[in-house]
């Protein structure tokens, strides 16, 4: 058997809509082994950046576990064992490309001269390097999302957890950005999951999961 | 309508902090302005009721004719139906002669009183009975003394006009502690300097006097007088003295013209009221000077407040724009928002200014006058600033930015109008130039011309401190623009402190491309502290110049006056030493002495011991100071100093003889004493401020001078109150004494600027000081790392530490504060100094050098630090423990 990485048990998450409580996921299991590639669709609202959230460790379920077998503690996931690429533009504001990139590795690895090396080639790797000191408010909306992605690659984690990367993206910038994602996941043995809604990106996975209104179906490998 | 209602509960809902910052510092400023508004007005109607309340005579006036007393007392009447009256009689006499034992005194010429037995009741503090009874034959003190009578003993009185002598028994002994008023020359010209209160005095029953001296009157008519002294029901007269004293003013007049010539006013309050106006003229000024400042400060403390949130409105208003909404839709969600603040600002401060009137009442007795008022005028102003604050920059954006630009998050950073046209130093050369031109020209900040209604105070003068004050501040501005720019790479790669970790690169760059905003919150923090200390600063040299005043006028933390002889002085010394608390006491001599014909105080002093009882400044000295005048005293047995009045009137040089009239025992006659004039003494401990004379007093008492009197001057460290009591526990057998203490003496001075109580206002403003630091500290810091929460949460996100989170948050406080903190004290120095030296003129004596409260500055700094801490920890403590996740979906 694949070694795990990642294993949710009977996971549920409510959240609190006045008086009631709407359910977001519900009695989820799964696991997320080492190498695997993950593509979860769903349509708008079904629950899928909840459940990346969840396999991030940034949201905890209302019922059920999750664990990491392989990878440790939830506390020291980020961002050397897991990495997250939200949906919305995340890059921080007063950092160049470049820096947004580098800080990823100075968080997690500290040595300043392999931050830039490193950022320097994750931004090649996605083709960024004529903008690497521009401002995030300089960039297009696909522009942030590849940087994004950027950053996430640069530590190599060994789970990458995208949601709708290509969302803003026309189709040849969006294939470009999922070839790379799915060639640093398989040169890292990393495992990759996708959430998109893009049935073009969900094929380019080994894996396809499906999610609607909080519940997973899983399609047999 | 719904949608406003939706926006605010919205806002309510999501963004409380925000809704919150603004209301306070709204509140913050309806609150000071309010405080303020009812504190100068309660302090004006004080100072008004304060300084007439000890006058006991309103009007003296003269009577052309004992005659017309009757027509005189109907037209007061009408004047003032509830005025009280008591007619008094005046006799100069030549002499004064007693006989004791062997010996006979004879005194120079006297006065002889005639009063009515109610004049003691009516005006309780013009005769004050010592020994014997309180009405009848009454001797002065001082003629008791000259003549050696006491209760019983005959006085010979030398009538003028050649008339006979007569003899009266002297019934009682009394003091007259306002003498100067009841023998004041009536209808001398504005200006004129007063005439000397006569050696001596006695009083008679009214019909006694008449006995003796109407043939006196009417052989010589000059020799005699009638007045008739009024206290006056003072029912209309108006709260701020200025406006009491033209109404005073108009009433003396209107007084004289319905007497048609039968007598003249002699306007004790209108006096009274005079000397207090430019008090309170410079009691504006101050509130001005001090007020003004902090209001400036409270109105960007809340514009800085409320732009913190001016990144995610723009946002917001972009959003709306983007879907559908008109510029007039957005501008009214603005108002409402504006309003909401406002309104709520102008509550809150209303609470607050309750809650400080009652905490004031409560532990200092002070009441604010027309608070009421003062909340309603500050809660318009309150009201504006919010819209000030919310609406303008929505108007600017929504008129100006494109949709694109307003929804890019990072400030522009290009230089601003104001530093490419070099304009805070244009600002600081304009207030260096005016503040050395003030200095340089002895310039007169209030102008109040005796007898006449009109006033004037040089508001111009606030242009050198204002223009200091913007100029620093837009320096300080520049100044901040390039160490963000430059110094933080700089620092970075100096590893200095708290950019020496290994992700210092990264924080310095984004703290230097945010140079804009974070120069806006250094500013205020400077702007915070510059207020806050030069307040302390200044309040603390005016308190300590207010006990420096208090200390001259009572000549030390302790005075024991009226001592009739060097025996009882010597014997009361050696007890008061032996006090506990009691650090030292000496005595010093004080009499009068004729230079030329003007009568002037002398005091007679140990140069070696008095600075011992009593602190004699450098400042009290021209000529090197204290030590080298009193070593030049020391050195010279037979040496004079004499103030500068007297120098210049009668054009002494150094070296000089000075044959001044002293009176020396025993025949109490004036005879030629030859001193040296060896320099200028400017004030002097119990000296009057005009003319007196510092001698040595061995000297003096070798010249035999007599009617004197000794002070013994006590300095202490304890509580001076107290070791007054312990001090008239002693001196309450021997009659005559009088025991003063600084804090009493502070509380009576009302000449000069040190009679305005400052405690009050300064306490209000460095209690609001210590809340605007907070708010620019620790709330704005709050504020704008809650609208950056969203980085911070995409870095928790990114997997940031607690420590790498904290080192973001940190750095940046630490530069805000750090430097914005520096720059405010240093500012604040500068501003208090031009302050004391733009309001030289009214410190009497003006200050040798800053008093700096440091207890108050450690405090300052020590809450800015903590509530950095407290918003730095509130925000980490959140980002920790809540999940990010709701931050991360927001795109704004």
């Amino acid at each position: 058997m694949d070694k795990i990485l990642l294993s949710l048990d009977d996971v549920s998450r409510y959240f609190a809509d006045g008086r009631l409580e709407r359910p977001a996921l519900r009695h989820i299991s799964c696991n997320v082994a080492v190498g695997a590639c993950i593509a979860i669709s769903g349509p708008s609202g079904s629950g899928k950046s909840t459940l990346l959230h969840i396999m991030a460790g940034l949201d905890k379920p209302t019922s059920g576990l999750v664990t990491w077998p392989a990878l440790g503690q939830e506390i020291d996931l980020r961002p050397d064992e897991i990495c997250l690429i939200p949906q919305t533009p995340s890059l921080l504001p007063a950092l160049t490309v470049l820096e947004n990139v580098e800080l990823c590795w100075l968080l997690s690895k500290g040595n300043e001269a392999e931050a830039r090396v490193s950022a320097l080639r994750a931004l090649e790797r996605l083709g960024l390097l004529l903008i690497v000191n521009r401002l995030p408010e300089e960039l297009s909306g696909g522009q942030l999302q590849r940087v994004a992605a950027a950053r996430a690659i640069v530590c190599e984690p060994r789970l990458i957890l995208a949601d709708e990367p290509t969302g803003q993206l026309d189709s040849v910038t969006g294939s470009r950005l999922i070839e790379a994602l799915v060639d640093t996941a398989a040169n890292s043995n990393a495992a990759l999951v996708v959430a998109t809604h893009d049935s073009a990106v969900a094929n380019r996975m080994i894996v396809q999961w499906h999610i609607a209104r909080g519940k997973l179906e899983q399609s047999p490998t | 309508m719904i949608l406003t209602a939706s926006w605010i509960i919205g806002l309510i809902r999501r963004r409380p902090a925000n809704l919150v910052g603004a209301i306070v510092g709204v509140g913050l400023a309806v609150a000071l302005l309010a405080c303020l508004g009812g504190f100068i007005d309660s302090s004006l109607k004080t100072m008004t009721a304060e300084a007439i309340s000890a006058l006991p005579i309103d009007w003296q006036i003269l009577l052309n004719s004992p005659a017309d007393e009757e027509e005189v007392r109907a037209a007061i009447q009408k004047a003032d139906p509830q005025a009280t009256m008591e007619p008094v009689l005046y006799a100069d006499v030549p002499a004064l002669v007693a006989k004791t034992g062997e010996t006979v005194q004879t005194t120079g010429t006297a006065t002889v009183l005639g009063v009515y037995p109610y004049y003691i009741n009516t005006f309780r503090t013009e005769v004050a009975p010592m020994v014997g009874v309180d009405h009848g034959v009454l001797a002065a003190q001082q003629t008791a003394s000259n003549l050696h009578v006491s209760v019983g003993d005959r006085v010979t009185i030398q009538r003028a006009g050649g008339l006979p002598p007569v003899d009266v028994r002297i019934e009682g002994i009394i003091s007259l502690p306002d003498a100067g008023s009841i023998f004041q020359k009536i209808g001398a010209p504005p200006g004129a300097s007063p005439q000397a209160p006569p050696d001596n005095v006695i009083v008679l029953p009214v019909q006694k006097w008449r006995d003796l001296f109407l043939e006196q009157m009417a052989v010589q008519p000059d020799s005699a007088r009638s007045e008739v002294h009024v206290r006056t029901a003072r029912l209309d007269l108006p709260p701020t003295p200025e406006a009491a004293y033209a109404w005073e003013l108009g009433r003396a007049h209107h007084l004289e013209l319905s007497m048609t010539g039968r007598g003249v006013v002699g306007d004790n309050l209108a006096a009274r009221l005079a000397s207090v106006r430019v008090d309170a003229l410079y009691a504006r000024v101050l509130f001005l000077f001090l007020g003004l400042p902090g209001l400036l400060v409270a109105a960007l403390l809340t514009l800085g407040i409320a732009s913190s949130g001016a990144a995610r409105r723009r946002q917001q208003q972009a959003l709306l724009r983007t879907r559908g909404a008109s510029v007039r839709m957005i501008l009214t969600l603005a108002s409402a928002e504006a309003a909401f603040a406002g309104i709520g600002g102008g509550l809150f401060g209303a609470l607050l200014t309750l809650a400080v009137r009652v905490a004031f009442k409560t532990a200092l007795g002070v009441s604010f006058a027309g608070t009421g008022r003062w909340v309603l005028i500050a809660s318009c102003v309150g009201l504006v600033l919010a819209f000030a604050a919310i609406l303008r920059p929505a108007w600017d954006e929504a008129h100006r930015l494109t949709v694109a630009a307003a929804r890019k998050v990072s400030p522009a950073n290009s230089n601003p109008l104001w530093q490419r046209r070099w304009l805070d130093f244009g600002l600081l050369a304009v207030a260096g130039l005016l503040l050395w031109w003030m200095s340089r020209t002895g310039y007169e900040l209030v102008l109040a011309p005796e007898g006449t209604v009109s006033t004037s105070v040089h508001y111009e003068a606030f242009v050198g401190p204002f223009c200091l004050w913007v100029g620093a501040m837009l320096v300080t501005l520049r100044f901040f623009r390039m160490i963000l720019k430059q110094g933080l790479p700089l620092a970075t790669k100096l590893r200095l402190p708290p950019f020496a970790g290994r992700l210092s690169r990264i924080i310095a760059a984004g703290l230097a491309r945010q140079r804009q905003p974070l120069t806006r919150a250094m500013a205020l923090v400077a702007l915070a502290f510059s207020f806050a200390v030069s307040t302390a600063i200044f309040n603390a040299t005016y308190q300590a110049q207010s006990r420096v005043d208090a200390q001259l006028t009572n000549g030390a933390d302790v005075a024991v006056s009226g001592i009739s002889s060097e025996a009882v002085a010597a014997d009361l010394l050696s007890k008061l030493e032996s006090l506990p608390h009691v650090g030292a006491a000496r005595p010093m001599l004080h009499g009068y002495a004729y230079v030329g014909n003007d009568l002037q105080d002398i005091y007679g002093i140990d140069p070696k011991t008095l600075g011992e009882a009593t602190q004699l400044a450098d400042a009290y000295f021209a000529d090197g100071g204290a030590h080298a005048a009193l070593t030049r005293l020391e050195d010279q047995p037979d040496g004079v100093l004499a103030s500068a009045e007297t120098v210049s009137d009668f054009q002494l040089r150094r070296g000089d003889e000075l044959n001044l009239r002293l009176r020396s025992a025993p025949n109490s006659e004036y005879h030629f004493v030859p001193f040296r004039f060896i320099g200028i003494v400017r004030e002097f401990p119990t000296a009057p401020k005009d003319s007196f004379l510092v001698v040595n007093s061995a000297y003096l008492l070798s010249r035999a001078l007599s009617t004197a009197e000794w002070i013994i001057l006590i300095r202490t460290d304890s509580d001076p109150s107290l070791v007054a009591t312990e001090v008239s526990r002693i001196t309450g057998r021997i009659a005559g004494l009088r025991v003063s203490d600084i804090g009493s003496a502070q509380r009576q001075i009302n000449s000069s600027l040190s009679a305005i109580d400052l405690s009050g206002l300064t306490l209000l403003e460095l209690s609001f000081a210590i809340v605007f630091v907070a708010g620019a500290t620790g709330l704005a810091l709050f504020l704008s790392l809650g609208e950056r929460r969203r980085s911070f949460a995409i870095l928790s996100a990114l997997g940031a530490k607690k420590r790498q989170l904290a080192a973001f948050m940190w750095s940046e406080a630490v530069t805000i504060l750090v430097g914005g903190g520096l720059v405010g004290v240093c500012l604040g120095w500068v501003v208090a100094f031009a302050l004391v030296k733009v309001l030289a003129g009214a410190f009497d004596p003006p200050p040798e050098f800053l008093t700096v409260p440091w207890a108050y500055l450690w405090l300052l700094c020590g809450a800015a630090a903590v509530l950095t801490a407290a918003g730095i920890t509130l925000h980490l403590r959140k980002l920790v423990r809540e999940p990010v996740v709701s931050d991360l979906r927001s795109g704004v």
